[in-house]
Parts: structure tokens; sequence; C-alpha cells
């Protein structure tokens, strides 16, 4: 058949003892535009990569490429979890490194990186300008790889990937971490490359995709099985809700009512403003939502309440009850703040189990260097009970789907019972379903004095619980709101 | 300015040079405190400056910089790192007055004339402190009978100083007071505060002085550290070549394969790496080792010894005071080696494959650390010292050559070491040339493993598994790697 692409007969793959992939057959036509979805786990990431090549299976795998099109024959895997490395090519990073300022580089600058694929890819830079337009309005060229966002590193890998164009894009969660602009431009640059002569497979369980994809699928016991469409998907199936344990339905050791002042803060990095004139005020059991397009501000502003920034020193602060700057340690402020972000998530510790990841929240250690009492190790069982992770208690946390990798985090942050939650994009590449479920918890913690400050960029997808809503725009306040309902 | 060591009499120099005492986390229950609420002035803003000074002052501890009037005039980088993370920085007679602790961490070359220019402007009582003793001991730098001067010295490059910090660990950090300038004993409470303050108390502290900092530092780098490699990578390198090996698979097999090969040795010590080879291929190496090590060890002493009599300090110090002049002549001779000049090759080779086609190295590498462990004890110094400043180290040295070759690696550590690394691998070439015409490609460039029948005699292997693992350096080595544990991920452990 000449109109085949794609020819996968028989394929088998398998991780240690688990069979992922079973005998699973696949023909992709010349004009077929493939949505994979389904439930977490059931090796759609698996068959992407092993489409790419980047997995051993046993079968067939054959694609056919056209010689004559102009396009490269090349089928390019965009995965969801980015990697790079620094100016001395090891990858010993932390979360708070773009804050630090150094003069010596660390890593290339958005722009040496772009240039140095041009040249490993036979690019030319002037068909690159458009796809720079998925950034938005900051220009990133000058800055580090360190200093980007995790949302801003999507881009960079989506741009490449744009700029490319192989005959065959596979994208693993494209909209990871993207605001709904980017996510609507993303999808108009998707439909360009389609109508391009690019083939596309997406894998992700949204149903907000480019008008090109025409054939919907999910993995069923190591198959194939097509779907009309993308909400006949298979979803997770929801948790049943268990009571909370005592520990964290004891009030949070802190008797003061204001947990956050902040007056007028002004952070800059050179020429770049990033927060101009910014007052809050985070009292005890409020629960905000902290919103506003990516590269507004907000991993900034959390990170002088968390204790990451420098800068939080030249500025007017109060955390609990504390001027920054008064002889206060990080460790001091961090012992009442649960953190999750996704660069937490991307610098953690690859080394952890999942036991060793939640005792480390005692000790807010990225990875666990202390002996737990055993009143610690009780609190980790009734956690690990609680999230259902009993069983996985002893597998490296980079080995479970990335849902429940989040629990885990979140799980480690709960541990101290602390008085504030920072969930910074906690769902960031979970699916709505595992959305769902990740806020239901949420919702229950949030009693028993807790305060939360909640980053979501999906309107429809947040825990009930929230109640007050402040919306940075270019590190501006733009709007701070009650929330009486959940909708806009 | 004489020599402080040589000054002592012998009682009193075995005295210091004995002081290493591994510290239990609980001497650091009283955190900060004895330095909280001081004022702490750093000079110089560099890697050690910069990041020291971001973790005392995220620490609780007020921090601010003071900086040569050029560099605030011409705005360097040591000026935009202090003033772009916000902290105060002053010229010397703005900030070192108000000063209850200078921390001078400009390079040890410029310490003279730094402390020079602000020893007079130190207040009375104040604290004076360093990361590396080279000025006091070496220089024997006289400091003001009411000042307090001590050591903080981690063990691990500036960068990562601060990133193990935000980890919530800490490197490796010896400490010491200097015996004499301690009037008002203050010095052990405000060196483990300062210790404290940069994390360094999680990952473990070795109680030291700075006689024994100095000596056993001056001599890890200078023989096992920087000097044994660099030699040991243009030995290997010209060996093949000569064998006819092809040249890009030979310079790659020594650039990065000095860092694989001691990766196994940063967990695990000597005998995690020589356990990657196969049964044949250890006792192979065992052998070779034992054979290098007699060869070598006249050479290992002499550098010892130069180092403890001052005459190594003295002559590197006059070619300071000439110019550089030998330095910098063999710093470009380094950079004509035709190692040097070879690129690594693109071919791809297995991790496995670094050990199997370099026995050699494998030996070299065990015989310099053996080596510089037991001369540095033999000349009074304690294992705890010589283990940090020889096998602990190693895996950063072969990280830098694996990212830059021999010329920029000797570029990047300081001076002394630059200076040491040269003189061990001008004497250590020819010394070893009569061993060197009986290596063949079986040990460096081709699998040891190949065509051989790999039985082995049941007593031999274990005559020589038990002399790998007795060694005193793996001895100590466990138990301080222990302390350590945490610093898998980490460059240097
Ligand atoms: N690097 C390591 O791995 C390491 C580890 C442990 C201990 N140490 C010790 O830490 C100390 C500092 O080393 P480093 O590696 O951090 O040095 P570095 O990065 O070279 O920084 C030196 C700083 O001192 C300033 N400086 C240079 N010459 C000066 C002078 N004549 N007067 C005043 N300031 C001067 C420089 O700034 P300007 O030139 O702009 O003035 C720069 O900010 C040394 O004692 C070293 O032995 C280093």
């Amino acid at each position: 058949m000449t109109d085949t692409f794609v020819h996968i007969a028989q394929l088998n793959l398998q991780y240690a003892q688990q069979v992922v992939l079973d005998q699973l057959d696949w023909q992709i036509h010349r004009d077929e535009f493939w949505q994979i979805g389904g439930k977490s786990g059931s090796g759609k990431s698996a068959l992407a990569k092993a489409l790419a090549g980047l997995e051993k299976t046993s079968g067939t795998i054959r694609i056919h490429f056209d010689r004559e099109s102009s396009r490269p024959p090349r089928v390019l895997y965009v995965s969801n979890w980015y990697q790079f490395t620094n100016l001395e090519g090891d990858r010993n990073f932390y979360y708070q490194q773009r804050y630090n300022k150094q003069q010596k580089n660390d890593t290339l600058t958005v722009y040496a990186e772009l240039t140095a694929y041009a040249n490993s890819e036979n690019l030319s830079m002037e068909n690159l300008t458009p796809y720079l337009d998925l950034f938005g309005p900051a220009d990133l060229k000058n800055t580090q790889l360190i200093e980007l966002s995790s949302g801003e590193h999507k881009k960079l890998q989506l741009i490449k990937a744009l700029w490319l164009k192989p005959q065959l894009l596979i994208v693993d969660e494209p909209y990871t971490g993207l605001d709904k602009a980017s996510r609507q431009k993303l999808n108009d640059f998707l439909d360009g490359l389609a109508a391009d002569g690019v083939q596309l497979v997406l894998v992700t369980n949204e149903t907000d995709l480019p008008r090109c994809i025409n054939r919907f699928a999910e993995i069923e016991d190591g198959k194939l099985k097509q779907v009309d469409s993308a909400w006949m998907l298979s979803k997770d199936i929801s948790r049943t809700p268990k009571e909370l344990p005592q520990f964290l339905r004891e009030e949070p050791a802190f008797s003061g009512d204001l947990l956050v002042e902040m007056e007028n803060i002004h952070i800059r990095y050179g020429e770049k403003q990033v927060l101009s004139g910014v007052d809050w005020t985070v009292r005890k059991g409020e629960k905000w939502l902290l919103q506003g397009p990516n590269g507004s501000g907000k991993s900034t502003l959390l990170s002088l309440i968390t204790g990451d920034h420098p800068q939080a020193y030249a500025n007017h602060i109060r955390l609990f009850g504390h001027r920054r700057g008064s002889g206060e340690s990080i460790w001091e402020i961090k012992e009442r703040i649960g953190l999750i972000s996704p660069e937490l998530h991307w610098y953690f510790d690859k080394t952890a189990s999942v036991w060793q990841a939640i005792a480390s929240g005692f000790y807010d250690s990225i990875g666990l260097f202390r002996h737990v009492s055993y009143e610690k190790q009780q609190k980790i069982r009734q956690l690990l009970a609680f999230f259902d992770l009993t069983a996985d208690k002893d597998r490296l946390i980079t080995t479970l789907p990335l849902g429940k990798q989040r629990l885990v985090l979140l799980a480690r942050t709960l541990i101290k019972n602390p008085p504030l939650l920072i969930l910074d994009e906690p769902c960031q590449g979970l699916d709505q379903s595992q959305t769902a479920l990740f806020n239901a918890v949420v919702d229950e913690l949030c009693g028993f004095g807790k305060t939360l400050i909640y980053v979501g960029h999906y309107e429809t997808q947040l825990p009930s619980c929230l109640e007050k809503r402040i919306v940075l725009e270019k590190g501006e306040v733009q709007v701070i709101e009650e929330i009486n309902e959940l909708a806009y | 300015m004489a020599n402080y060591f040589n000054t002592l009499p012998l009682r009193e120099q075995l005295n210091q040079l004995g002081v290493a005492e591994f510290m239990d986390i609980s001497e650091f229950a009283d955190g900060v405190s004895a330095l909280k609420g001081k004022k702490i002035v750093i000079v110089g803003c560099g890697a050690q400056g910069l990041n020291q000074g971001l973790n005392l002052r995220d620490s609780g501890l007020d921090v601010s910089y003071a900086l040569r009037k050029e560099a605030i005039e011409q705005k360097r980088d040591s000026w935009k790192n202090a003033t772009d993370n916000h902290f105060t920085v002053g010229t010397y007679e703005e900030l070192i007055p108000t000063a209850d602790l200078v921390s001078n961490l400009t390079p040890d070359k410029q310490h003279s004339s730094v402390i020079d220019a602000v020893m007079p402007l130190m207040k009375q009582g104040a604290t004076l402190s360093y990361s590396h003793g080279f000025n006091i001991v070496e220089e024997g730098k006289q400091i003001r009978k009411d000042l307090t001067v001590i050591m903080i010295a981690p063990k691990c490059p500036g960068s990562e100083v601060r990133a193990e910090y935000l980890r919530g660990f800490g490197v490796p950090t010896l400490i010491a007071v200097h015996p004499e300038n301690d009037p008002q004993g203050k010095g052990l409470a405000e060196a483990k505060a300062y210790c404290v303050g940069t994390g360094g108390h999680k990952a473990g502290v070795l109680r030291s002085s700075f006689v024994a900092e100095v000596k056993s530092d001056l001599m890890g780098e200078q023989t096992i550290l920087c000097g044994l490699l660099q030699t040991g990578s243009i030995l290997s390198f010209d060996k093949m070549i000569e064998k006819g090996i092809e040249p890009g698979y030979a310079a790659k097999l020594v650039q990065y394969g000095v860092e694989v090969i001691t990766e196994a040795l940063k967990q695990g010590g000597i005998t995690a790496m020589m356990d990657r080879l196969s049964n044949v291929a250890k006792i192979k190496a065992f052998e070779v080792s034992e054979e290098l090590k007699t060869i070598m060890r006249p050479l290992f002493q002499k550098h010892q010894d130069d180092i403890m009599s001052g005459h190594f300090s003295r002559t590197m110090m006059e070619d300071w005071a000439n110019g550089d002049k030998n330095l910098l002549q063999w710093r470009a001779a380094t950079g004509e080696t035709a190692f040097e000049k070879t690129p690594a090759g693109d071919v791809k080779i297995s991790e496995q494959e670094y050990f199997d086609h370099a026995v050699f190295m494998v030996s070299y590498i065990k015989a310099g650390v053996e080596l510089a462990f037991e001369t540095m004890v033999e000349a009074g110094i304690k294992p705890e010292s010589a283990y940090y400043e020889s096998l602990h180290e190693t895996p950063l040295i072969a990280n830098t050559i694996a990212r830059k070759k021999l010329f920029e690696m000797n570029r990047v550590i300081s001076d002394t070491a630059e200076y040491g690394c040269y003189l061990f691998d001008h004497a250590c070439k020819p010394l070893l040339a009569d061993f060197m015409k009986t290596v063949d490609t079986d040990i460096i460039g081709r699998n040891f493993n190949e065509g051989k029948d790999l039985a082995v005699d049941n007593q031999a292997l274990i005559a020589v598994n038990e002399a790998i693992r007795t060694h005193p350096v793996e001895k100590v080595g466990a138990v301080l790697r222990k302390a350590m544990t945490a610093m898998k991920a980490i460059k240097t452990a």
C-alpha cells in the first residue's frame, strides 16, 4: 500500500517483569493525524518512544519516508521531560538555581542553544523567527537555559520541533505548562505543519486539539484500540476518599494571623523587570489562586515566600511575622511551608525511593540525608496508606507514572503538617482525571487551619476550596478578588 | 616572613600535623549562634566568596563584601556577583572597620598583600578567617595578637558549596583555629558557627589545624591529584600511539577514562574501582600497581620532604616574584603535548570498556592514591586528613580533565597546585621510562580479557583482594564516606 506511512506489526515491549506492549499492530496512513491517550501507565509514552526508535522492542516498525519530500526523513520525539546540561556537560542542577546570580554562565543561552541546533540540523536561523513567537512577547534569546521556567522549556522543545519539520513528529504531552494563549498558538502551528507534509502523533488526553487530528486511540492490554473521539478515551478511576491521618487533622503550629506580607515588591534582573510594585497579604486559613500568563512572574513571587530568592533581602517582606533579613534562616521559613513546583520536581533527587522522598519532607532537603525516628516513620506509613502508595514505597520515584510522582511530592510537603501549602502548577503534565484526583485530595486536606496558595492555568481544573484570586500580568498585580463561584 | 612551620620545635610540629578529629554532628548543636548578629565582611567575591556568602546569609547571618577599589570602579564580575544578589558592597575602608569577622576569600597568591591592606583596618578583637592556610603556614604571615584566626575550608568548588546547601545538605569541610591567634578562646566556636552557616556540618567536618591542612593539601594536589593524573594521561596516550592504536580512540579513552574510573573510586574506594575489573585483570592491575609504587615511592617522599621543609613553597614564591616565568613556560609546554592536541575521536566507548581497556590507568591511579596516602601518614599527617587530600579529591580533578583536558585543568586549579603538578610530572616521566618500555597494549588500549582463559587461582585472588581491602586508606575511607553517603550525586565525594 503506497499510502501507508508507518507500519507496526506484532510489537512487544517489556519493562522488567511488566508487559507494556503485547503484539501491538498499528498502521498510520498519509492522511491520518493521531491522538494517543488513555489511562496513565497504559504504555502510551512507551509506544511513542518505540515508534521513535528509543525503546528496545521486538516486532516490526517500518516507516516509509517520502524521498521526494523536502522535509527531513526523520522521526522526532519531543518528550514530556526535557533535559539539558550545563557548560561543563553535567546536570547537577538545583531548583533554586535560576534565582542565584553568577557572572559565570552555567548553561548556554537560548540563542546559543538554538544556534547549535541549527548547525547540527542544517537549519537556517532565518526560518526560526515565526516560531519564536510561541515564547510570547518576552525576548528570551539571551536568557540562560537554567533561568527558563518549566513552561518556557517546554516551548523551547516545541520550537525546535516546529522548526525542524521532520516527516514524523511525535509530541508527548504537548500542552504541559502552557497557558491558554500558547496552547492555541501551538495548535495553529501544528495545523500548519500538518498542511506542510508533517505527520503528527500527539500523546495526550486533552480534547482541545489541532483541527487536523482525525484518529484517536488508546492502549488496552498492550494493544492499540481506536476510539471515535478524544472524549471517548478512558479515564483513570477516581479515588475513594479516605479519612485523613490524625496528625493532619491537627491545626499546624503557627499562632499568628499574617503569614505573608509583601509591600511594593520590585525584582529585576539587569534590564528585565520581573515584578514591580506588588503588594500582597496572605492571612491564616486563606485559600489563594495565583494566576497569570507564562513569564508574568508567578514563580518569582512564590520564590520570595519560600526563601529561595536572594533578592528577598532587598525587599519589604514579612513571613510568619518576621521581617526577611532580620536574622532568620531559610530553613526556619521552609519548615512552615510545603512546596511543590515543576522545577522542584524536575531537579528532584533521581536516586530517591518513594519512602525517602516523603521522609525528606521532614527536613526540607532534596533527598534524604538523615536518620528518621520511629515517630516520623509512623507518619510516613500513614501517608503512604492515605495516598495508596504503600505498595510503591521502595520504588524509585522516577519509575512511577507522572501522576503518582506528584502525589509522592504532595505527601512530601504534607508530612510535617505545615501551616502554608504552596502548590505551584502541581498538576502540570497530569491529565484531566489525574488532576481531578489530585485536587480532590487538596480539598480534603485544606480544612484544619491550613493556608493554601495554588497556581493553575486551566480554569476548569482547580480545587474547589479556593476563595481568593490574585492575577499577575507582566510582573504587576492585575486583579485581587474574592472567588464567589468558579465560573469564569 | 619566615615559614611558620619551620619556626616550630619538632614536638609542636608533630602536634599540629596530628590534629584530625572527625566531629560528631552533636558538636554543632549551637548552630550559628556564635556569629548571630555579628558583622561578617567577606573580602573577594569569586567562586568561594560568593557562594559561602549566599549560604551564610541564608543561614541568618549578616554578610557584606569588601572589594578592592578597582573592582568596584570597573564594576568587575566580583562586584556584579555581589550587587546582583543584593549584598552591601564597599571598599576596605568603608567595611572592614565595622567587621566582627573578616573572611579572606581572595586568591592565595594575593593573601599577603590583601592582609597587609586589611589588617590595620580591623577592629580590636575581631576574627580573621581563611579557606586555605597557605598564607599563615608557608608565608608565615604574622597576624595582630588581638585578632582570632580561623579556617573553614570546604573540600569542594564554590558552586557545589551552594548547590548542596540548597539541597539541604552541605560539602565536607575542614575547620581549624590558629594556635598563635586565639586570644579570647572563641576561635573554635566561631569556626563551627561559620561551618554551620555554610551547611558543612551536615556532610562531615574534620577538625584540623592550619599546618595539617596546608601540608596535606599541597602534597595531595601535586602528587596524586594533578601531577599523577597528568603524567598518567600523557604516558597512556603516548604508549597507545607508539603501538598503533587509533589516535582519536586513544585520546578519548584517556580523557574520559580517568573520570569513569575514578567515579568507582568515589563511590566505593579503591576496592570498588578494582572490582570493576575481571579477576585476571584485577590480579594484573595489582601487580602493576605494586611495581609502580616501588618505582615512584622515592618521588612521593621527595615531594613530601620538600613540602615539609618549606623548600617547595620557597622556590614557588621565588617564581611568583619572577613573574611566573617557570609556571608559564611549563604551562605552554603542556599545551603542546600530543595528547592535548589530539581531539577525542567520535567513537563509542562503553562504560565497562574504560576499565577493561585501561588496566594500566587503573593500576596507576591505585598506586598514586595509596602512595600519597601512605607518604602523608608516614610524615605525621593523620589518616583522615590524608584521605580528604588524596582519594576524596581525585574524582574532582578527573572530572575537570574529562571536560577540559590537561592545559585547561591546570589553569582552573590554583597556581600552587599547578606549579607542583609540573614539578611532579617532569620528574615522574623519566623515572618511569624503563618501566614504560615493558608496557604493551594489553594493559592500555585493548581489552585485557580478550583471548584469555579468565580462570584464576583461588589463593592468588584471595590474597590480592585482602591486600586491596585492608589498606588503611580503605579503612578510613569507609568511615568517612558513610558520613557523606548523601553526596552520591555530586561532583566530588
Ligand atoms: N576554588 C576552590 O575549589 C577552593 C576550595 C576551597 C578553598 N579555596 C580557597 O578559597 C580562597 C578563594 O579562592 P577562589 O577559588 O574563590 O578564588 P577566585 O574565584 O579566584 O576569587 C578571588 C576573588 O578575589 C578577588 N581578588 C583577586 N585579587 C585580589 C587582590 N589582589 N585584592 C583583593 N581582591 C582580589 C577577585 O575579585 P577582583 O579581581 O574582581 O577584585 C575575586 O572576587 C582561596 O584561599 C582558595 O585556596 C578554594
